[in-house]
């Protein structure tokens, strides 16, 4: 997992998507490859991932819209 | 509610601006403490599946266990992306964002002295790991920077009678054991070692907590700038309290290390009180009581 080829390609390891949950609600996470976005549905979060690193900070996530 | 000692978004900036400048030799007690870990590892008779290894922004402490007998480890930065494109991710301790039971083996590098919620951040740990796990921990307690707490509390209440908070305060040794416990970690241990470092002043040894993204995030801290008059007297008093003869100046550092294990069946466990087969005197192989003694 640490030879991480999501630095290419900004895809998150697979293997470490498996065992990511909402650092707030343990929730399981939704995968957006078009925004790079790991969203938390029960905190309505969206968690960014930049170069393939998912950021899983509550602080940098963003808020998600009503209608999302 | 757990109160709030330290501003963790202060301590991400900090960090990052650290990790920014990467001023020479600023790592040297990551490489202790991660050649530490990596020792203490390698004492354990285990091969284990899958790491965790949190508070590596050098990427060493990765290495170093992954050279062990680790198939694969996840090096996650604590609040800020570590160095040459950093880990897998970036996570806080204190609210760990894995499935339980994600590992067998959870390495925090001097993380958890910054952790407001010091036994949520050891729960997190402990949930996060396999029944039969391991948790390895080092972080700076005891009287850690004791000397600059000193110095800093002469200096405030010369110049202004009064004391404002400077140096974070310090987990326990004694302490640490019972919070692992209380975590629900099994066979729980807390030591620690005694260092003293020694710099050419204490603004010296204020440059380098600096350069390791450690210099005081106190919630509670003195807002705005500490002005030079009140730093020369610092470093006056240090100088004058805890100066060698050669003129250099002394500061301590007391690294405690944790371990714990998940519980699992197998571990060695006390029995119930009142459970024994057998008398303790027979144990002993004691003679039996007479009428004369």
């Amino acid at each position: 997992m640490q030879e991480n080829d999501g630095r290419r390609t900004g895809e998150v390891d697979p293997k470490l998507l498996e065992i990511l949950v909402c650092p707030l609600t343990k929730a399981t996470l939704e995968w957006y490859p078009e925004r790079r976005e790991l969203v938390s549905r029960p905190a309505r979060l969206a968690y960014p991932v930049r170069d393939g690193v998912p950021i899983m900070l509550p602080d940098e996530a963003r808020a998600l819209d009503p209608d999302e | 509610m757990t109160p709030v000692i330290f501003d963790r978004s202060l301590l991400a900036r900090r960090r990052a601006r650290a990790l920014a400048e990467r001023k020479p030799g600023a790592d040297f007690l990551l490489t202790l403490v991660a050649d530490d870990l990596a020792d203490r590892l390698a004492a354990v008779d285990r091969r284990f599946s899958r790491a965790l290894v949190i508070g590596d922004p050098t990427g060493l402490l990765a290495a170093r266990i992954a050279a062990g007998r680790v198939d694969e480890v996840v090096r996650a930065d604590l609040l800020v992306s570590g160095l040459d494109g950093g880990g897998a991710l970036v996570l806080d301790d204190e609210a760990l964002p894995f499935v339980g039971g994600a590992f067998d083996l959870v390495v925090s590098s001097l993380a958890l002295q910054f952790a407001n919620d010091l036994p949520g951040a050891l729960i997190e740990a402990r949930r996060v790991l396999k029944p039969d796990g391991l948790f390895l921990g080092v972080l700076a307690g005891g009287d850690t920077l004791t000397e600059l707490r000193q110095a800093f509390l002469q200096a405030e209440s010369r110049r202004s009678g009064g004391a404002s908070p400077r140096v974070a305060p310090m987990a326990e040794v004694r302490d640490l054991g019972g919070l692992l416990q209380r975590a629900g970690f099994a066979l729980p241990v807390a030591d620690q070692d005694r260092l003293t470092l020694r710099y050419s002043s204490a603004l010296a040894l204020m440059d380098d907590l600096k350069a390791m993204g450690a210099s005081s995030v106190l919630a509670d801290r003195r807002r705005g700038l500490t002005g030079p008059a009140l730093m020369a007297e610092v470093a006056a008093i240090y100088q004058e309290m805890f100066g060698d003869p050669d003129g250099r100046v002394r500061a301590s550092l007391s690294l405690v290390s944790l371990s714990g294990w998940a519980p699992h069946e197998s571990q060695q466990k006390p029995l119930r009180p009142g459970s024994a087969k057998m008398r303790l005197a027979d144990a002993l192989k004691m003679p039996p009581r007479t009428e004369d003694d």
